[in-house]
This record gives C-alpha cells, sequence and structure tokens, in this order.
C-alpha cells in the first residue's frame, strides 16, 4: 500500500526508532507543518536517533547542538572573524546553519543562548551583527530537555515553549521493541546506512500540501469549542491562545496529509491535542498533576463535537 | 425570606414611566371629577414632574399626611360621603396622584402601577363604547411597559413596549375565554348608592311643555330593533312609552299602573316579530311597537299597554316583543276606568269653551276630533323645536296665540280639547319612526325620536290612536324629525340628512357600535346562557362554565408552556441525519458519544457488529465528506439520509 | 430543623455537586408569585366585584385581560430562567479574608437575552446579570472567606422576577467548584531570615547575578544605569536591559524555626507572609513542613505550590 516518499520514511525510521511510530509520526507532522519539536524525556531514550533518521531519511543535513551553561549566543549563530588573508571580517556559521537540527538539553543553556535560538527558530533568519542571514529550508529545530534534573538549568520559559509547535516524549519502548533493540544491530551504524527517500525539493511540495488540506467549517467550530473550553474551564490556569489554536489546526492539517487525507477530521485534531497543547495548557492550582495525555483525553472528553 | 428586604430604589427612567402611566390613566378623568380635584391633581402632577426634572428631593411625610387628610376632608364636602362611585373614584385619583409624591422605591412604583389599572376600570363607570375601549386599550400597553420597566431599568422604551403588547397580545386568549365562560352575576351585589344611575338620559313619566322637545336636542340611541322580515312602514312605527292621563293644567303625569289580568287579544293577523336592545334609562317602562301582546320575561303589560319591568332598566337589554298594529284595544274599558280620562284641570277655559261649542256643533265625536284636526291643519300651526314659553293656561295660550310648538304642545292641547268636549282621551309617549341602517339591518331609534300622540275612546271602538302633529307636519311621521322642523333649527349633528356621506360613515360606525352592544356590553347572564347552549353546551349552569373555562385555560396555558420551552433547534440537515444514525445504533448500544469523530465512531461500530462494517463505511465517507469535506448540495445528503434509512440493524434479543 | 432541611433537599433535588454543564430544565425551575404578585391578585378580585356591582362588562374584559396578563407573567418569568446552562468558570485562589469569586458561564442558547437573573451564594451578595442571545456570560459570584483550606461554595440560587414583578422563579444549583483559600499573611511579622543560621540561612548562589536576559522598552521608573545606550546610538527609542539571576539568595522557610508559643494559624499566617515577602524579593525559597516539604525553586509555580502546601496543611 505504501505508496507515497512519507510511508517509506516513516516505514524506514520505524526499523530503527522501534516501536516508535506514533513519536515519528508526530515529529514528521511537525516537520510537514514547519513547526519545531521539542521532545522531554531522559537520556537514552532515542531522542538522537529519531532527529538523525528524519534528516537522513528526508536528505536533509543535520547539525548537533548540545547546550551547556557556558555556552553563547555566538556559538550556536556563529562569529565573524577577521580574516587575515582578504583583508576584511568573515561569517563562520554557527552550527543553526543546518536543515535539520538536534538541539540536546536545552534548558542547560543561559536564557541568553535560549532565546538567541528560539529567535531563529521564529524568524528563520539570523541577525549577526547588523547582518541578516536566512536559514536554510526546510529548517527543522528538535529540541530536548530532562524534566527530571532541574537543579541549575533554566527551564524554558512559557512564552518560549510556545515556539514549539509540539511537545512530545518518547518514552520507554514496549517489551518486543526493547528485546529487538537489545538484539539487533547498532542503531547508530544502521543510520549510517540510510539512504535518502525524497527527493530533495519534494519536502517542501509537502510542506506546500499541508496548507491545500480542506478545512470545513464544522471543523473550526470544533477547534474554537476546544479552545473556547480551555479559556473557560476552571480546570485550567490558563486557556488555549488563538496561535495555540491556529497551531492545532496546522498540526491536524500535516496528520491528514500523512494519512493520505485532504480533509481534516475531528479525529486528527484529538490525535495531535496531547502533543499541541500539553506544553500551553497548566492545571489549575490544586489540581492534581497530570501527564499532557491525560490532561487532553480529558479535554476532548469535554467538548463535544459540533 | 422572613427577613425584610429592602425594596430596590427606583431608577430616573422608571419614575419617568410611572409618571407618564399617571398622566394617561389621570387625564380622561378630568371631564368628570370635581373641578377642585381636577385642578389639585393637575398641580400635583406638574409638581412631580418638576421634582423629577430637577432630581429635587420629594415632599416630607408630615406634608404627605397633610395633604391626604386635606383631599379626603375634600371630597367629603363634595360628596358628603365617601362610599359610592364618584366619591370612591374622586378618593382612588387623590391617591394616585399622592402616591407619585412618595415614589421612592419599587414597592411604591407597583402600588402606583396597580392604582393605574384600577382607575382604568373606573373609567368605565361614565361610558364602554368601542373608542372608551380603544383609549384603555392603549393605556392597557402603556401600564404594562412601565410595569415592565420596573422589572427592567436597563431596557429601552420601545423593548418595554413590544413586551408589553406581546405578553398582553398572549394573554387575550385568556381573555376571551374568561369573558364567554366566566359565570355571570347580575349585579348589583348590594344596594347602589343613589347617584349610580345618574345621567341617564329617556323619556320621563310626566310632560309639560318642552320636555321632549329638550330630548329630541340628543343624538343619542334610545334602542335598536332588528325586525324578523321587513321592516314596517313608517307610519307603524309608533314605539309606544307612558301613557299619560293625569294633568294639572300644565303637566300631564301617568297613573297608577295595574297590570292586564286578560289573555292578550291575538285575534288580529299580521303579527311583527322584533328583537329591541335598549339602552338604560333607569326607568321601568320598556318600549314596544303598538300593540304588544306577551311580554318579554320579567315584564308585565299594563291595561293601558305599556310594557313595564320588573326593576329599572339599568344596564342595556334585549327582549323580544310581537306586536299587532292592527289591534284596536280597550272595547271593554270599564266605566271608571274611563272617567279617569276624562278628568280636566280647571283652567284654559278659552280652549273648553271652543270644545263645548264643537261638541254642540257637531254630530257625533268623530266629528270633533275632524274638526279638532282640521283646526290644526288649516290654522296656521307651526311645528317647531322652539316654541315660545307658555304661561299659566298653557293650552289657551297655544291653541290661540302662540301657534307655535312641538309634538307635546299638539298632543296635549288635543286631548285636553277632546276631554273637554266629553270624549275620554290620554296621551301616549314614546318614540316615532327610526332609522333603517343598511349596514346591520337595524332599525335605530334615537332619543330625537322622541313623540307624543294621543289616543281617543270611542264607544264601540275602544282606544284609537290620533296623531295631531301628523296634522300640522305630516313629514314629521313620513320622513323623520329633519325634514319636519324649518331649516336653521338646531338639531343633533347625527340626525341631519343633508350630509350623505357622512350618513353612511355614521351607518357603518353605528352598526359596528350595535354588535360591541349587542356582543361585548350586552352580555349578559342571559345572554351568556343563551349563547352557550347555541355554541353546544347543555346546560350551562355555573359548574360546567367553570369546568370549561378551566380547561381551556389550561390548554392555553400549556400552549404557552410549550411556547416557553421551545428551543431552536435548526441543525444542519447533515448533522440530523448523522443523529438519527446515532440513535438507530443506540437501540445495540452503540449510540455515538458526543466527542466521537466520525472514523473512530465508524470503526467502533464495525468492531462491535462486524457485520455492519460495510453499511457503516459507507455512511461515515459520505458523512465525512459532507461534513468535512468539500461535497454539498442536496442530493448527497438525500442520499446520506437513504443510506441511514436502509441501514438494518439486528436488535438481539 | 433536620426534618425540614431533608424535605427542602427531596424537594428542589439538592444532592451534591453536579457534573457541568447543568442546564436548568423545567422540573428545576420553581414559580410563585411574589408578594406584588398577591396584591396584583387581591386588587384584580376587587376589581371584579366592582365590575359585578356596576354591570361594567368592558370591566370584566379588563378584568380577564389582566388575570391572562398574570398568567402570561407566570410563563415570561419561567421562561426567563428555563433552559438556562450553567458550567463553572475559573476560581482565583486567594487568601483567608478575602473576597473569593466564583465565575459562572451562562450560557442562552435562546435568540432573545435574558433579563434580571440575579444569582447568589449562601452567604455572599446576591449578583445580577443580563444574557445577551445566543452568548456566552461569565459572572463572579463574590463570597467571603474565612478559613484557610477548600472552600466550596455550595448551592447557588438563581432568581428572576423579569418581567413584571409579578412572579419570582427560581432554582438552585450547584456547580462541582472549589475555591483554595490561603493561610491570611501575618500582619506585623517579623522580617524575612535571611540570616539565621545553618542549612536554611541564606547563602549565594555561584552564579553570576547580572545575567543579561533582554531588552524591553524603557520606562521613567528604570534606573538610568539599565539603558541599553547602544541601542539609543542607534537611534532606536529608549530600550531598558533585563537581567535574571539579580539576586540568587537561597531562604528556607521552616516550621521548626518558628518560636513554639505560636500556634498552627499563626505560624502558618506568619509563614505565608514571608513567603509572599521572599517571592516578591524575587528569591530561590523552600518550604519545609511537618510531613510536606517544598524544595528550593523559584518563580510563579513555585509560590503556588508553597501556597497550597500552607493552604492545605493538616487537612
Amino acid at each position: 500500500m505504501p505508496t507515497s516518499p512519507i510511508d517509506e520514511v516513516i516505514r524506514h525510521a520505524g526499523r530503527i526508532v522501534l516501536g516508535k511510530e506514533r513519536q515519528i509520526r508526530l515529529a514528521l507532522v511537525c516537520l510537514l507543518a514547519r513547526g519545531h519539536l521539542l521532545i522531554e524525556d531522559l537520556p537514552g531514550m532515542g531522542k538522537t536517533i529519531l532527529a538523525h533518521v528524519l534528516a537522513r531519511l528526508l536528505g536533509l543535513n543535520f547539525h548537533r547542538i548540545q547546550c551547556t551553561a557556558d555556552m553563547l549566543p555566538a556559538d550556536i549563530i556563529g562569529v565573524s572573524i577577521y580574516d587575515r588573508n582578504s583583508g576584511g571580517f568573515q561569517f563562520h556559521p554557527g552550527p543553526i546553519f543546518a536543515q535539520v537540527i538536534l538541539v540536546d538539553e536545552i534548558n542547560r543553556a543561559t536564557p541568553k543562548s535560549q532565546s538567541a535560538l528560539l529567535e531563529a527558530m521564529e524568524e528563520h533568519q539570523v541577525t549577526c551583527e547588523g547582518e541578516t542571514r536566512p536559514l536554510p529550508d526546510p529548517f527543522f529545530v528538535i529540541a530536548t530537555q530532562n524534566p527530571y534534573h532541574q537543579i541549575g538549568t533554566f527551564p524554558l520559559p512559557e512564552s518560549q515553549l510556545d515556539r514549539f509547535l509540539m511537545r512530545i516524549e518518547m518514552g520507554y519502548p514496549n517489551q518486543a521493541a526493547e528485546r529487538e533493540l537489545l538484539a539487533g544491530a547498532d542503531r547508530r551504524d544502521m543510520v549510517a546506512t540510510l539512504a535518502p527517500c525524497m527527493e530533495p525539493g519534494e519536502l517542501s511540495e509537502f510542506q506546500g500540501a499541508v496548507r491545500e488540506v480542506h478545512v470545513s467549517e464544522a471543523l473550526v467550530a470544533y477547534v474554537q469549542a476546544i479552545a473556547e473550553h480551555t479559556r473557560r474551564s476552571p480546570d485550567y490556569e490558563t486557556g488555549l491562545s488563538p496561535r495555540a489554536a491556529l497551531a492545532l489546526l496546522r498540526a491536524a492539517r500535516a496528520w491528514a496529509l500523512i494519512d493520505h487525507r485532504d480533509l481534516v477530521l475531528p479525529e486528527d485534531i484529538q490525535v495531535v491535542l496531547p502533543a499541541v497543547a500539553g506544553h500551553r495548557l497548566h492545571p489549575a492550582s490544586g489540581a492534581p498533576t497530570v501527564s499532557s495525555a491525560d490532561m487532553a483525553s480529558a479535554l476532548i472528553g469535554a467538548v463535544p463535537i459540533p | 425570606m422572613a427577613a425584610k428586604r429592602e425594596s430596590p430604589r427606583l431608577a430616573r427612567i422608571q419614575e419617568l414611566w410611572l409618571l407618564a402611566c399617571a398622566v394617561l390613566t389621570l387625564a380622561p378623568d378630568a371631564e368628570h371629577a370635581p373641578a377642585w380635584l381636577t385642578a389639585a391633581v393637575g398641580m400635583t402632577l406638574a409638581w412631580r414632574g418638576a421634582i423629577w426634572w430637577r432630581t429635587a428631593t420629594l415632599p416630607p411625610r408630615w406634608l404627605l399626611t397633610f395633604l391626604v387628610a386635606a383631599g379626603s376632608a375634600g371630597i367629603f364636602l363634595t360628596y358628603r360621603q365617601f362610599f359610592g362611585k364618584d366619591p370612591g373614584v374622586a378618593l382612588l385619583i387623590l391617591f394616585l396622584a399622592l402616591k407619585l409624591l412618595e415614589l421612592r422605591s419599587v414597592r411604591d412604583g407597583l402600588a402606583v402601577i396597580f392604582l393605574c389599572y384600577f382607575l382604568l376600570l373606573t373609567h368605565f363607570l361614565n361610558a364602554q363604547g368601542i373608542e372608551v375601549a380603544g383609549l384603555a386599550m392603549a393605556a392597557l400597553v402603556a401600564i404594562t411597559a412601565a410595569l415592565a420597566s420596573l422589572g427592567h431599568a436597563g431596557r429601552s422604551a420601545v423593548e418595554h413596549l413590544r413586551l408589553s403588547a406581546l405578553m398582553l397580545a398572549q394573554a387575550a386568549p385568556f381573555m376571551l375565554v374568561l369573558f364567554l365562560l366566566f359565570p355571570r352575576v347580575q349585579g348589583p351585589l348590594w344596594g347602589l348608592p343613589v347617584d349610580a344611575y345618574s345621567g341617564m338620559s329617556g323619556l320621563s313619566d310626566a310632560m309639560s311643555p318642552g320636555s321632549i322637545s329638550n330630548l329630541s336636542l340628543s343624538g343619542e340611541i334610545a334602542f335598536r330593533v332588528r325586525f324578523e322580515g321587513e321592516i314596517p312602514p313608517k307610519h307603524i312605527l309608533y314605539w309606544r312609552g307612558p301613557v299619560l292621563r293625569l294633568f294639572d293644567g300644565r303637566t300631564w303625569r301617568a297613573g297608577a299602573q295595574q297590570e292586564k289580568v286578560s289573555p292578550p287579544d291575538t285575534a288580529t293577523s299580521g303579527a311583527i316579530r322584533y328583537a329591541i336592545t335598549l339602552e338604560p334609562h333607569n326607568k321601568h317602562w320598556l318600549f314596544a311597537l303598538e300593540m304588544p301582546d306577551v311580554p318579554p320575561p320579567g315584564a308585565i303589560i299594563s291595561r293601558e299597554y305599556q310594557v313595564l319591568a320588573k326593576t329599572p332598566v339599568r344596564s342595556r337589554m334585549r327582549y323580544e316583543m310581537r306586536s299587532h298594529p292592527d289591534f284596536v284595544s280597550g272595547a271593554d274599558e270599564s266605566g271608571a276606568s274611563l272617567r279617569s280620562n276624562m278628568n280636566l284641570s280647571a283652567n284654559n277655559p278659552r280652549t273648553r269653551a271652543l270644545a263645548e261649542q264643537w261638541r254642540r256643533e257637531s254630530g257625533d265625536q268623530e266629528a270633533v276630533i275632524r274638526r279638532m284636526l282640521d283646526h290644526f291643519r288649516q290654522e296656521s300651526f307651526f311645528y317647531t323645536l322652539t316654541p315660545p314659553l307658555l304661561g299659566e293656561n298653557s293650552i289657551d295660550q297655544f291653541l290661540f296665540d302662540t301657534r307655535r310648538g312641538f309634538c307635546e304642545h299638539f298632543a296635549s292641547a288635543f286631548v285636553f280639547a277632546m276631554r273637554a268636549a266629553g270624549i275620554p282621551a290620554r296621551i301616549v309617549t314614546g318614540y316615532q319612526g327610526g332609522e333603517h341602517n343598511p349596514v346591520d339591518d337595524y332599525l335605530i331609534v334615537r332619543q330625537s325620536d322622541a313623540h307624543a300622540w294621543a289616543e281617543v275612546w270611542l264607544e264601540g271602538k275602544g282606544w284609537l290612536r290620533v296623531d295631531p302633529t301628523a296634522a300640522v307636519a305630516p313629514n314629521r311621521i313620513e320622513a323623520g324629525l329633519a325634514s319636519a322642523v324649518p331649516a336653521g333649527e338646531p338639531l343633533p349633528f347625527l340626525v341631519r340628512t343633508d350630509i350623505s356621506w357622512l350618513r353612511q360613515i355614521r351607518f357603518r360606525w353605528e352598526a359596528v357600535n350595535n354588535s360591541w352592544n349587542q356582543w361585548v356590553l350586552g352580555y349578559t347572564p342571559q345572554r351568556q346562557r343563551e349563547v352557550l347552549s347555541r355554541l353546544g353546551m347543555r346546560e350551562p349552569d355555573w359548574k360546567a362554565m367553570t369546568a370549561v373555562m378551566a380547561a381551556l385555560c389550561g390548554f392555553l396555558l400549556l400552549g404557552l408552556t410549550a411556547w416557553a420551552l421551545h428551543k431552536r433547534v435548526r441543525l444542519d440537515p447533515t448533522v440530523r441525519a448523522w443523529n438519527r444514525l446515532s440513535r438507530k445504533l443506540a437501540r445495540i448500544g452503540l449510540a455515538r458519544r458526543d466527542w466521537e469523530g466520525p472514523a473512530d465512531y465508524a470503526h467502533r461500530v464495525a468492531l462491535a457488529r462486524p457485520e455492519l462494517t460495510q453499511p457503516m463505511a459507507a455512511i461515515a465517507a459520505l458523512y465525512i465528506d459532507l461534513r468535512y469535506g468539500r461535497l454539498n448540495g442536496k442530493e448527497p445528503r438525500q442520499r446520506l439520509r437513504g443510506l441511514i434509512a436502509d441501514m438494518e440493524i439486528a436488535v438481539p434479543r | 430543623m433536620q426534618a425540614v432541611a431533608s424535605f427542602k433537599r427531596w424537594l428542589f433535588r439538592l444532592y451534591g455537586p453536579e457534573a457541568a454543564p447543568i442546564v436548568l430544565n423545567q422540573r428545576r425551575v420553581y414559580v410563585l408569585p411574589t408578594r406584588a404578585g398577591l396584591v396584583y391578585a387581591a386588587a384584580l378580585g376587587l376589581m371584579l366585584i366592582g365590575a359585578i356591582n356596576y354591570n361594567l362588562s368592558l370591566g370584566y374584559a379588563l378584568i380577564f385581560l389582566l388575570t391572562g396578563l398574570g398568567l402570561v407573567a407566570l410563563l415570561h418569568t419561567f421562561r426567563n430562567l428555563v433552559q438556562m446552562e450553567i458550567s463553572p468558570g475559573r476560581v482565583e485562589s486567594v487568601f483567608a479574608g478575602d473576597m473569593a469569586h466564583f465565575d459562572l458561564q451562562l450560557l442562552n442558547r435562546r435568540k432573545q437575552g435574558r433579563f434580571a437573573i440575579s444569582f447568589k451564594l449562601e452567604g455572599g451578595r446576591a449578583v445580577s446579570t443580563d444574557l445577551s442571545a445566543d452568548a456566552t456570560t461569565t459572572i463572579g459570584l463574590p463570597l467571603p472567606t474565612r478559613r484557610r483550606g477548600w472552600l466550596h461554595p455550595g448551592r447557588v440560587t438563581l432568581e428572576t422576577r423579569y418581567p413584571l414583578c409579578l412572579v419570582r422563579a427560581w432554582s438552585y444549583v450547584e456547580p462541582d467548584m472549589r475555591c483554595l483559600v490561603y493561610p491570611r499573611p501575618e500582619a506585623s511579622a517579623p522580617p524575612l531570615p535571611l540570616s539565621a543560621t545553618g542549612e536554611s540561612g541564606g547563602a549565594r548562589s555561584g552564579k553570576g547575578t547580572e545575567d543579561f536576559s533582554g531588552l524591553r522598552t524603557h520606562q521613567p521608573a528604570d534606573s538610568p544605569r539599565h539603558v541599553a545606550w547602544k541601542a539609543v546610538a542607534r537611534e532606536q527609542p529608549l530600550l531598558t536591559k533585563q537581567f535574571t539571576g539579580a539576586s540568587a539568595v537561597q531562604v528556607w522557610l521552616d516550621w521548626n524555626e518558628l518560636p513554639p508559643d505560636l500556634d498552627i494559624e499563626a505560624r502558618l499566617s506568619r509563614l505565608t507572609r514571608w513567603l509572599i515577602d521572599a517571592h516578591a524579593q524575587g528569591l530561590a525559597y523552600g518550604l519545609s513542613l511537618p510531613g510536606r516539604k517544598v524544595p528550593l525553586g523559584q518563580g510563579a509555580r513555585q509560590f503556588q505550590d508553597c501556597l497550597e502546601a500552607l493552604a492545605l496543611h493538616g487537612g
């Protein structure tokens, strides 16, 4: 049945990142919707592999930034160095000049560096010493953070979290997947053998196709009802912003696309809701802290489809 | 709840509403209330208006107490009592005006509104015509709007008026049911004060020169007649009222009345049947065409062929009669009774002499009568509404000096002369003629049709009607008052015949008025029983009426409840179809959860009932295209409905 | 009294908090005439006697129309309340002694508005509002707070006399809401124990205190030292440099460090005061209560966690 290159990507990625098809799909959705992805989990859960695999399969170049407390914005963006030969300053681009970037442990970077990175993500360009340089297209940031060891870290402020289209968790693999993982070959070697499934330019076509996916009025009403509910319900500290509602629609469109549909269904909204709304919603004070998946399913159950 | 709650203060706009209402309600009272009260109320309203305009403080309590005491004292001095119609209304007016001066809280506002409603009722004591009802209706809408404004100060005047009109429109069916079916009680419930029926006009049982011509100036309606069949010719339309036989030289009076004991004389043929709707005149007599045979229920016919009700006619009444225009009564009159119709007062010597002379000269009584009529006809007598005043020997003066008079002058002179000539004679008052309204085919008899004529008793024949006025002014009988009196004399506007379009309008208006009187104002206990039995109620006693009334009101309330609970459900037809599917599947416990998307739902149904996979997938696909895709139009929607209708679900036992 | 209360519970179907949305169906909207309504009825009776006595046919008509009006008013008032949908809204936590506001979401699905509906919590002030057509209205019901902990507002009485004041329609709803009431901060507490000894004392963190974090538009009260003069030189508007971690002092707020003669509430009250001060000064703080410990932290979330711990202590 697989006919689309996207299916190929999902199939190949699934062979390496075992038992994580949902996360792979969500990452792809993020990419197709021109958003960025935040993965929150413990180290060693396959975050890096996922990023790497996606870059390989899509034929994109890949950089990795390991964040530390002493990192400066210039370490990400790049610096101009005086070139004695040419007699002028020459810009040495930083690791951000790549199509897929894995920003490891973003909460270890200082707020200064964080905001430099997030500005670049938002603007798709960097300004360095008065000169604006465009970033490559497509430009896809996968940031990770470790939610459990917070001492000496700078958790992303809520305004910055909003820059990520989605936040997902990898989670432990199931038993079968883990056994296969342990028995199989080294994942890093497998990544090296991967061949791209897409022609250059094909990805941007898909990105364009996302915008063509039909959203009916009934569906808009549904998204609106969800947003309205979060704004009114006593269960949430603050409701979803209009930007969040837009993000929800954008993600649902991409999900519909990789599901081979040219129209968005309420189910698409429901599928992407935990990833899109999880980091934008906070339970009200006094409410028990729950996972974003639980919160999203409570939200879905509370809003009838109009 | 027991705790006393402070009634909220009135907003300025609410005060304005209440003031406007009070003005609207009080205005019609200016006509009837004593002048000093009207002036005082007007000043109070102006004062209250000024207080409102300047947002000044209201007068202190002691001043109000003083004003109440002073006003009540004034009313007592005016009427010498507090009980009764007029002082009661005056007190209500006073209270309403003074309540405005202590208008502070919503509770005061409610008191004003209720007083306004009450005053609205009292307006009907004076008149109950259509125009009065219309004005009352307008006032009712305004007062109810003011009441609505007490419920919510923030809405606009138009919204209040609209709401008020809506609520009154919804209340109208209740009014209709209650009006028709509420068991009517014939009032009064207790003895009415003497002033209750002041101001009703009509014939009296005494006639002196000028009394009927005065009445003729009024265009008011005396009664209406509906004939079975053709309206008889004018010269037959003598509506018999009080018969007068006692004369004191100036005024004729009726004597004591005795009920006619013999059965009605129905020997003659050509009976005329008709029904009369009589306006109240606060007297016992009813009018009937000469000569009536059977009295209506609750009335008698006297020996002088007067129809007399047992109680004065104080509300409009309707009765059916049968008359025999050719019948001549009194063939068997006793000598004593005839003698009472021969009495003469001592004065008017010239007339007595003339009559004596005629009697001597003429062979028989009939010749004397002819002689008298010829005298009227040949000498220069004038028929006029404005005769000169007459002195001590009024008949002598009229016959020999002034020779100008109205029907009462002619009748009176004629009867006097006949008696002087030894012929028993008496005066009959009543109405003559009437006007046919082509719109509703009623004959309208007005006060201006009031008339007096004579009856003479001839041996072997009985009482014969002689109308001396006809000898002088035959037009009066054939064409009515307007054509008989000389041009230029003051006539009631409505009686004038020279403006034809006005007549048309008048006819229509009076036809409407008549049905108003018949159906609204004349809806008495008898009429109610009549109507209800005609509507099919077998025994319309009060129990049955109350039961039917309660049932109908219950129905109306149910209807209104349905209106109140009506939910606006205007769903997309696609969604309606989808909901129908859910209801259908609910029978096997597979109702759609309201947050469940179409694909998920189809999947769940297919898992639970594999045999439904196929139809369910088709339905879901079509639904998705219609609701979330670009598909649109009538045909696919019908297809969806068809698919859902066709889906067969085996319900497990 | 007990019997009356349970009868009332049975009559008005009061069975504890209800799931949202609460739809006021016809069975739970009650109508009775108000005192004004009774006066109105009495006035109509009086008018009827008058009409009978004077045989006023139009008087009958007027009285019957007004009777109908009374009945119609009954339904209008009923309609003003029925089928309204009520869901609980936000509830902000407050300090004991402050006024708690319980938000209600009122959904009116009708094409006409609903007017002059008053809402009242037992013990609170009545609030009156209009509902516009086909829209949701939010209303906050005030309720004074006395004790810390969870405050359950109980049932809400909805009442309306619209449009004619002759009829009162009312209903009881019990939305599932609660408000977290923090302890009342002590009015004149000793200063924050910054210089206390041992692990509970304040300690300077090793981090730099002058980390530049961004720019914002200048406000007159900002120190001239923090103006981004470089930006001014580039002819940009006046901007102020913002710094984070300007004072990364750590404070431990410890129950056991308080004077032993204070009772529980007084201790909580003082800790609340200190917590507010510490948060206002941007310190990092932790809280230690018997049976509950909030680790060191900073920011709004930390503040809330600590307040919550104080509010619910012992509960």
